[in-house]
């Protein structure tokens, strides 16, 4: 199956978010690689995914889970090869699968040859490439943003007996952007994957480029600058390929980097999903409409990138303290979940392993104006491994049948870089790829029919949404409309039945059509539509003038 | 009777007479049926009766707002308006503080919607029926704290709403009553005849059983609201007193709690005799269906209370003592042929005998103000004459009894007035008997 | 001239014999008659009786002042007293229907007309029964709100209630009975009127001013309050 030449393609897009470590191992190391993700790629064709995220796969000390780069132009020998990486992008494409991959421009690892050459003197060529200090009041007011593990944002070098600045871990080392080199190289290393046949890169950690007195040192026009020259190289040499900003910021705040459409393609909606979980549990629509009131129009050729997980905490940053002390306590009772203002679970575990839930919640994600990223093991339900420090409670293997070690690996089960989730209910026996095929109800089916539902139209990836707000507010219930195609998506956030009201008098005329059974509802009058609706329910409703 | 309003529009029946009628499912209007349906379950319900409030309900409103966020901020929770028949507007300026995501102004503070829903009950106010309105309501949305403000208090404070609602919603009591800073000579009726003769006859010693705001469980509005009388009228009038004795007699938990000044829109010295419609005739008709439980209480028995039980402002109020001697006096001479038939020969004679004393021997005494009462109370029983004129006679007495007071407490301390009035409650108690006897004779 | 009288004297005879035939019978008719009436009549007491204490007739009774009025003329009580008045009327009746069995020409229309007189009867008791009721209640009501609203001479004006009531109800009562309709509703028609007209002069000229302050009370400020004159009871 070729590739969508549409240049507009991440908005149709459904992405999966995988790390390679934790997806198939084929070579009986303990830890997945590329070919055994390659081996993997009928699944996700069949699931019916059309881009995959991978994440940091570089040669790292593994000390952030990849996100301390050694090196920017290889990749991890317990992944593979660089001509194993080219091979998985070949397959991926004949399957129309494009490859996203990470690029972490703010710091780099440590033991990155650069930062050894940069702090082995105060004279190296290199020294210039990061960001040094004699003392460590620079920049003051600045927010921490690993709370848990670190006090400051400069860390003392006894090589070079001076400071240097990391907004992250002390042994990732942020770049200075201020230097005319450390950009140029950048680009070049960006070059290098994008001549490989990259389709994109997700671009980590992008507020913290520059850094200025007197300010946050985040979202800084210098910043924004340096991006924008990023995107026009982009689009000069390689049309067609995505750049995706992580800036965990407010909406508003977000919008800059979009820009004027000469930015990002696209960009995380942070803000967004802590409130879906809220509102469910609140069983009111209202943080999730407000927020979504909040967020600025974009330009046309930018999309937003909504998620329920993802690899790192639930975070809570970008709500009020009253706000994260409800998520606490809803959805974090054991202060051990908690970690740096998130919380560190799967969705599944999240939600009480409450199929319904898990549906409806997937459903919103599918139906919001923005492409949906589903994060690895969640479409079969997969749970989560607490008393694995960090976040590696989040990142066990993935879990492809009820054999030894759960169909991901030959190697002895101590020899897994993690070990599997065993326990009756989330344990590899209960939850595998394999029985969920088996099966015409699993969470897999479910996941693979409301994909394939969703691509049936253009609808969902680029209409524009128009919240109705019904009296009961327990109901969340928008329109998505694109040119003369209209989509009714009403979704019952509450754990008892509700009855509904919507006011459709502009439809009036329109015939509903559900659009998982495809079964005619009744018509739009002049009355307000009455629905009824179970227990965390939600409908897809195509609207029709026969 | 009304049929059943299918075509959706709100129902007409408000403009007629009222006709209620709870088995014909009626009661609710189908509008405020399908804004309930709207809100859904709820932990806190707040009602708040109204008729004509322009003028301070948008301040009241937002106070009740600010005192749900502050205290509740994860709890469910409804303003129930339940409207008289205004005409300036009233319940549109209550719908437009509505917490809700429809409205563009987002409050940081709202973690949930806050519905503020609003019914006409009728096109004229009648406190009986919007208390059941806001009942029903309560029982519908499963609300387990409920509490009724007042329109009328304009210095309500935001903690008020914590403070009636925490021993329901934590503490599993049914009611609350509340406690007020009042000046010295305000409130009367309450501490000379119906503190002191409740606590006589029903054990429990509640200083305001008849209180524009209080708190209740839900438990407590359901059982109330199925019982039967509605329909008749009786329990209409001085509902929020009937509710107070229903509890007691049901032996639901009380307790009081000090909310802080007391003050209303209007000063309301002329209305004495729909007050005691309100309060001793509501009382003196509920004494006869509760008789096989107050006739065999002795004493009384204090309520937990948060805070003081009562304080007093010192503030200087004007009163025409003289007038009020005077119509004790006329009332005596005049109402002789009504007074007959109520009192014992010995009461009136007594009553006749002051009436003629001068103003400084003048003293309606604690025992003969509580004979007074129980033969009130005992001749409404047996409705020697029209209830209501038995009532209505009982003012001139009461004034009688204000201008005692007042000069006995002309220059007491707040220690003072609270010891003669527990000297009073001593007095309703030692003579209980009396009224047990007065009731039983003739039966 | 014997056999004439003698034939006279019998066929005198005959006619006072042929008389009793044709008298005799309806007397026993109307001793029948008579006999049964006592009976029913007194059926009737005795429901009527229990049907009255049921309804607390007394109670009602008492209410219109009726029995402190029987209580002075040291009659029975109310009940008693409807019981019995009822007893004799039906049992008049009854003897009535029997004597206009016996076909007394004159007699029997001024019976007829006895009957159509009763129902009147009845209703003019009915009136003045409710009418006393109404009078005490209203006086009674009247004085009460006079001594509360602290006006002057409630008495009087309770007084002044009770006849107005008193008044107007004897006149329907006697228009009912149709004794002298016309001169008692005239009657009533012309002091009534007096009345009012008195009192409207009275109020317009001497209370003047009170009119007007009463007027610019109620219409034109909103009601002032009274703040020296009591404290707020609740």
């Amino acid at each position: 199956m070729p590739l969508n030449r549409d240049a507009l393609w991440y908005k149709d897009a459904t992405i999966y978010q995988v790390h390679v470590r934790t997806f198939y191992d084929s070579n009986g190391d303990g830890i997945g690689d590329f070919q055994g993700l390659e081996q993997k790629l009928d699944y996700l064709q069949e699931l019916g995914i059309s881009a995959i995220w991978l994440m940091p796969f570089f040669p790292s000390p593994l000390r952030d889970d990849g996100y301390d780069i050694a090196d920017y132009n290889s990749v991890h020998a317990s992944y593979g090869t660089l001509e194993d990486f080219c091979k998985l992008l070949k397959s991926a494409h004949d399957r129309g699968i494009r490859i996203i991959i990470e690029m972490v421009l703010n710091h780099t690892s440590d033991q990155h040859p650069w930062f050894q050459e940069s702090r082995s003197s105060q004279n190296h060529p290199r020294r210039d490439w990061y960001v040094w200090s004699d003392t460590d009041t620079g920049y003051k007011g600045t927010r921490i943003i690993f709370l848990d593990t670190e006090t400051s944002n400069w860390a003392w070098d006894p090589t070079s007996k001076s400071f240097y600045w990391h907004r992250f871990f002390s042994h990732q080392p942020d770049l200075n952007y201020d230097n005319p080199a450390v950009r140029e190289q950048m680009w070049n290393v960006m070059k290098f994957w994008l001549e490989m046949g990259v389709d994109g890169f997700r671009l980590d950690a992008v507020p913290y480029l520059v850094e200025r007195e007197g300010t946050s040192c985040e979202n800084l026009p210098e910043t924004h600058n340096i991006l924008k020259e990023l995107r026009l190289k982009l689009d000069e040499q390689f049309s067609g390929r995505m750049l995706l900003a992580e800036a965990n910021q407010w909406p508003a705040d977000l919008r800059q980097y979009f820009a004027d459409g000469d930015e990002f393609h696209m960009a995380f909606h942070f803000p967004l999903m802590p409130r879906m979980f809220m509102g469910l549990k609140l069983e009111d629509r209202k943080p999730i409409t407000e927020i979504l009131q909040q967020t600025p129009e974009i330009p046309p050729s930018c999309q937003w990138s909504l998620f329920l997980r993802n690899h790192d905490e639930l975070t809570l940053e970008m709500v009020t303290d009253m706000e994260r002390d409800y998520m606490y306590d809803m959805y974090a009772e054991n202060k051990t979940m908690r970690l740096n203002l998130g919380i560190r679970r799967r969705l599944a575990p999240l939600l009480d392993n409450d199929r319904r839930r898990i549906e409806l919640m997937n459903g919103m994600l599918m139906s919001l104006p923005g492409t949906p990223i589903i994060y690895y093991g969640d479409e079969i339900g997969m749970g989560d491994n607490i008393s694995l420090g960090d976040r590696n409670g989040v990142r066990t293997p993935m879990q492809w049948s009820g054999d030894g070690n759960g169909g991901f690996s030959n190697a002895d089960p101590e020899h897994l870089y993690a070990p599997l989730i065993q326990n009756p209910v989330y344990g590899y026996p209960a939850v595998n790829v394999a029985s969920q095929r088996e099966s015409g109800h699993s969470l897999f089916r479910w996941t693979q029919r409301i994909i394939t539902v969703r691509r049936s139209t253009a609808v969902f990836g680029r209409g524009s949404i128009e919240f109705l707000y019904p009296a009961n507010h327990r109901i969340l219930a928008y329109l998505r409309r694109l040119s003369n195609e209209a989509v009714l998506v009403v979704n019952n956030l509450s754990s008892t039945a509700q009855a509904v009201e919507l006011d459709l008098r502009r439809y009036k005329g329109n015939i509903l059509i559900e659009m998982f059974g495809n079964n005619i509802f009744p018509r739009v009058g002049d009355l307000p539509y009455l629905l009824t609706m179970g227990p965390y329910q939600f409908y897809w409703f195509r609207l029709r003038r026969v | 009777m009304i049929g059943p309003v299918l075509d959706g529009s709100p129902s007409k029946a408000c403009g007629c007479a009222l006709e209620f009628n709870v088995e014909d499912g009626n009661f609710l209007t189908d509008d405020f049926l399908r804004q309930l349906i709207n809100v859904g379950e709820v932990d806190i319900l707040v009602g708040l009766p109204t008729h004509n409030n322009a003028k301070t309900i948008r301040s009241i409103v937002q106070t009740i707002q600010n005192g749900l966020l502050r205290s509740f901020p994860r709890e469910r929770a409804v303003i129930i308006n339940a409207d008289g028949g205004s005409r300036d507007g009233t319940p549109e300026l209550v719908t437009a503080i509505s917490i809700h995501d429809a409205r563009p102004t987002p409050n940081p503070y709202a973690l949930r919607t806050l519905h503020s829903i609003s019914t006409k009950y009728a096109s004229n106010p009648d406190g009986g029926v919007a208390f059941r309105t806001i009942l029903a309501a309560a029982e519908l949305l499963r609300a387990k704290a409920c509490i009724v403000m007042s329109p009328e208090s304009t210095n309500i404070e935001s903690e008020w709403v914590s403070k009636l609602l925490r021993p329901i919603s934590y503490d599993g009591f049914d009611l609350v009553t509340p406690t007020y800073r009042r000046p010295k000579f305000e409130g009367l009726l309450m501490t000379n005849l119906l503190y002191p003769m409740i606590r006589a006859l029903y054990g429990v010693r509640i200083r305001e059983a008849h209180a524009p705001e209080f708190g209740f469980s839900g438990r407590l509005g359901s059982q109330f609201l199925n019982q039967n009388g509605w329909n008749d009228g009786t329990v209409g009038i001085g509902t929020e007193l009937r509710f107070t004795l229903a509890a007691i007699t049901g032996r639901y938990r009380v307790c009081q709690s000090f909310l802080g000044e007391k003050s209303q829109a209007e000063r309301r010295s002329a209305d004495l005799v729909p007050a005691l419609r309100q309060t001793v005739g509501a009382l003196f008709s509920a004494l006869e269906p509760g008789f096989s439980f107050w006739s065999r209480v002795t004493g009384s028995q204090p309520v937990l209370t948060t805070g003081p039980d009562q304080e007093m402002l010192l503030e200087r109020v004007r009163i025409n003592r003289k007038r009020l001697r005077e119509m004790f006096s006329i009332g005596v001479a005049e109402l002789e042929s009504v007074y007959q038939s109520i009192l014992a020969p010995a009461t009136l004679a007594e009553l006749q005998r002051i009436a003629h004393l001068r103003e400084e021997e003048f003293r309606y005494s604690a025992e003969l103000w509580v004979r007074t009462a129980y033969e009130f109370a005992a001749a409404y029983q047996k409705s020697v004459i029209n209830r209501d004129h038995i009532i209505q006679a009982f003012a001139p007495l009461f004034r009688g009894r204000v201008f005692t007071f007042l000069v006995e407490n002309r220059n007491s301390s707040m220690n003072d007035v609270e010891d003669n009035i527990e000297g009073l409650c001593v007095e309703f108690e030692r003579l209980k008997p009396y009224l047990l006897q007065l009731w039983k004779s003739k039966e | 001239m014997r056999e004439m009288i003698v034939s006279e004297l019998t066929q005198a005879l005959h006619e006072l014999a042929r008389g009793f035939a044709h008298y005799l019978p309806r007397l026993i008719v109307m001793l029948i008659l008579a006999l049964a009436g006592w009976v029913i009549a007194y059926v009737v007491k005795v429901i009527l009786r229990g049907t009255l204490r049921l309804i607390n007739f007394d109670k009602l009774a008492e209410n219109a002042g009726a029995s402190q009025l029987l209580g002075k003329t040291a009659l029975p009580s109310a009940t008693e007293l409807v019981g019995r008045f009822v007893f004799w009327v039906t049992w008049l009746g009854f003897v009535l229907l029997g004597v206009s069995v016996l076909g007394i020409l004159g007699l029997q229309e001024q019976i007829a007309r006895f009957f159509l007189f009763l129902p009147h009867l009845f209703v003019a008791m009915f009136i003045m029964f409710f009418g006393l009721l109404a009078a005490n209640f209203f006086s009674r009501a009247a004085l009460l709100a006079a001594v509360n609203a602290n006006v002057p001479s409630p008495r009087v004006l309770s007084l002044a209630v009770r006849s107005i009531i008193v008044a107007f109800v004897l006149s329907i009562v006697f228009e009912e009975l149709g004794l002298a309709e016309q001169t008692m509703l005239v009657a009533f028609g012309i002091a009534f009127g007096a009345l009012m007209l008195g009192l409207a002069i009275a109020f317009g000229i001497g209370g003047r001013d009170l009119a007007r302050r009463f007027l610019e009370e109620k219409f034109v400020r909103p009601k002032r309050q009274e703040n020296e004159d009591e404290p707020s009871p609740l």
